[in-house]
């Protein structure tokens, strides 16, 4: 007879919990604080240096050049929320947030773009790196003013020639 | 018990040569050896075949090479018998008939790779009919990103068979929500023969991997492969990748990925339990498996950050940590969660109609099960002794002690059962590992990983063994192998559907807990009994 009755327990562990879900949107929060969301970087802060996008798995993170520009952009419809780029950040622009509601029906909500202007080369005037990394790289150390204002490519070129005046050349 | 002394003299008395590096002897044969030496190790040494690995190492040594993986959980040992092929013809001998295990992954070998395995039929498995021929995209030279030219839409008829009847079920299962074509032929009420075709779409993951990911970012990738037991896959790749490196990773990462992993198995085994009763018309007890299931999600929110244990491996360790507090609110909300859960599940296993449908249905005995190396619950439901985390010992799952349940009788019941037993056995594993949690960093100072070492990695996942293979190069895995458990399962659903009530089959298929991977496709049936699938091959 017990046996038999034995399913009928649920109503009992059904009147006992009551209702669990939630009004949603209505009643907050649905996520704990230990969740990770999307991240917004501090477009104040950022250097533009793109160890974020190196880092990031899905190609949420995408480095758009030109000669002028760098640009960091940030598609959310892509991101899965690791908060890799939060790490890796030196300069710790970018924040994550609890955002999960991403939900829009203009597509461009879901960029965002971290613009920033090219440092110029003081031999050849061509831009590189960004403005931003050059003074963050002479903050942390000030012997190397010097060379951070040179593009790459002159630093060789003036490697090279150094090189071959040592040999006896020019 | 064979020992690392016999498998090595598998390769000595034949001329091959052998490397014993850890817990993994390789062996390197000739072809023509494969069959004998396979045959042995399955059949008389009774070990477990988990799967074959083709590569395509011409850009290497200008071979192409197959490697099937085996385990012996009693000596705790992997081998890794493997070939070079001819470069230009790659041929080997199938070793199928031998190891029925075997039958998917070389034909999967053949598709991506163009290895032709002698000795057996070789069809499409893996590629879409409608794939150019000679085309294969695992082989070095195919771009990840080219894409071949096909027509848009074109369908194919699947069957006419006027004996018996047959009755499609797909595209779509209709519980689990995902895309899977299983042709049921029946007599009457009874199914006579079965007919399954899936891989609906085939990602490639393996190819981005190899193509354009570093070592860390194939870890977000490797998570993706499931959306229930990601974080079982990503661990299984980064110990493979530690594995081949000899990266030294600290104790406290290894307690978390086992703690995390346990989490896991939790609402994956209350997901399922939830969904056989839905299955069962008992949606009573589907909705309290779930409501008690919540509890597990925060908990996976709390330990990862994200609901779905996402986003916390690394090759070397995890990134982050437990401290004192969330650990006595995982313990308190486990004490709840196992008092909540034994309650409602023993109801439900009580009532009539769950009982009644469960047991006796979906057949597998013993023998099918260890031909066609079955895993997890389905292997340990058929009376088959075999657990991952006992026999092959990752993370942190010595330091723990819990049982393997097993059960002789092969069908549903026996399956679900597995299932509840385990339940209780992860909330102690949990609660072992948390008292134990030695101090320390949870990530290794140096990770460092050379080309050219191999990584074998076993991890048993919810619904068994998953395997992940890693050749390394450079800068990202050479060649990344992965095997799901339910490519082992789903050829048993052939035995356990046949010769069973067409009602039971859905509950049947669900009881291995499948995972397939998504697509639409849409299945006609004619007037005239006609049964067509449409597929739609893009013409991007
Ligand atoms: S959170 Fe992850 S996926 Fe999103 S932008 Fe950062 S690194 Fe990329
Ligand atoms: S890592 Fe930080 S500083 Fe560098 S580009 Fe990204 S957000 Fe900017």
């Amino acid at each position: 007879m017990v046996r038999v009755l034995k399913p009928v327990e649920l109503i009992v562990v059904a009147s006992e919990k009551g209702r669990v879900t939630v009004k949603y949107p209505y009643q907050e929060p649905l996520v704990t604080s230990d969740f990770r969301g999307a991240i917004r970087i501090d477009a104040s802060k950022c250097i533009g240096c793109g160890a974020c996008v190196k880092a990031c798995p899905p190609n949420a993170l995408e480095l758009l050049e030109s000669p002028e520009r760098l640009v960091i952009r940030y598609f959310v419809g892509r991101c899965i929320f690791c908060w890799r780029c939060v790490d890796v950040c030196p300069v710790k622009a970018v924040v994550g947030t609890r955002e999960f509601e991403l939900a829009t029906d203009r597509v461009e909500d879901l960029f965002n773009y971290t613009v920033h202007r090219r440092a110029e080369c003081r031999e050849c005037g061509s831009g590189f790196a960004t403005r931003r990394m050059v003074e963050y790289v002479t903050e942390k150390s000030a012997v190397s003013e010097y060379y951070a204002n040179e593009c790459p490519e002159c630093r060789k070129a003036k490697i090279l020639n150094a090189v071959a005046r040592r040999r006896g050349g020019v | 018990m064979p020992g690392v002394e016999e498998y090595v003299r598998l390769a000595q008395e034949r001329g091959g040569r052998w490397v014993v590096h850890g817990d993994t002897v390789h062996l390197v044969v000739d072809p023509s050896d494969l069959r004998p030496i396979a045959d042995k190790i399955f059949n008389e040494y009774g070990a477990c075949f988990r799967t074959c690995v083709g590569t395509d190492e011409r850009p290497l040594n200008n071979h192409f090479s197959i490697t099937h993986l085996f385990t012996d959980d009693r000596s705790g040992l992997y081998i890794a018998l493997k070939s070079y092929l001819d470069p230009e013809n790659p041929v080997a001998p199938s070793i199928a008939d031998v190891v029925p295990a075997a039958d998917w992954c070389e034909l999967e070998a053949w598709d991506m790779l163009g290895i032709r395995f002698e000795g057996r039929r070789l069809e499409r498995l893996v590629l879409p009919y409608w794939w150019p021929e000679g085309v294969h995209p695992l082989r070095k030279e195919f771009d990840y990103k080219s894409r071949p030219d096909v027509s848009l839409a074109r369908s194919e008829r699947v069957t006419l068979r006027k004996e018996v009847g047959t009755v499609p079920l797909g595209p779509y299962h209709p519980a689990l929500h995902e895309p899977e074509y299983f042709e049921l032929y029946v007599k009457g009420e009874r199914v006579v023969d079965v007919r399954y075709r899936g891989f609906h779409v085939h990602r490639g993951i393996e190819k981005l991997a190899e193509s354009r990911m570093n070592y860390q970012q194939v870890n977000f990738l490797a998570e993706r492969i499931c959306g229930i037991c990601g974080f079982e896959h990503s661990t299984c790749y980064a110990l493979a990748v530690e594995k081949a490196a000899g990266v030294d990773v600290p104790e406290r990462a290894q307690f978390i990925r086992s703690i995390v992993l346990e989490v896991e198995r939790l609402h994956s085994h209350l997901l399922l339990l939830g969904v056989a009763f839905h299955l069962l018309g008992y949606d009573a007890g589907f909705m309290h498996m779930w409501r008690v299931r919540e509890r597990t999600m925060v908990l996976a929110e709390m330990l990862t950050g994200s609901r779905k244990t996402y986003g916390i491996n690394l090759v070397g360790g995890v990134r982050r940590d437990i401290n004192e507090e969330k650990k006595s609110k995982v313990l308190s909300e486990l004490g709840e969660l196992v008092k909540d859960f034994k309650r409602v599940v023993e109801i439900a296993v009580s009532a009539p109609n769950v009982k009644r449908r469960l047991t006796g249905t979906g057949l597998l005995p013993k023998e099918d099960a260890r031909r066609l190396g079955v895993e997890g619950p389905v292997a340990r439901g058929s009376g088959i002794d075999k657990d991952a985390r006992r026999d092959l010992p990752y993370a942190a799952y010595k330091y723990a002690s819990f049982r393997v349940p097993v059960y002789t009788e092969g069908d549903n019941m026996a399956r679900v059962l597995v299932r509840v037993e385990e339940v209780f056995e992860s909330v102690s594993i949990i609660e072992q590992l948390l008292d134990k949690l030695p101090k320390g960093p949870i990530m290794a100072e140096k990770v460092e990983i050379p080309p050219g070492r191999v990584g074998v990695q076993v991890v048993e996942a919810p619904r068994g063994g998953d395997v992940h293979y890693v050749l390394t190069g450079d800068g990202r895995p050479y060649r990344w192998r992965v095997r799901a458990p339910t490519y082992a399962n789903i050829p048993a659903l052939k035995v356990m559907l046949r010769d069973q009530r067409l009602a039971d089959a859905p509950i049947t298929i669900a009881s291995i807990d499948p995972c397939f991977s998504c697509t639409d496709r849409v299945v006609v049936v004619r007037d005239d009994g006609v049964v067509e699938r449409l597929e739609v091959g893009a013409s991007w």
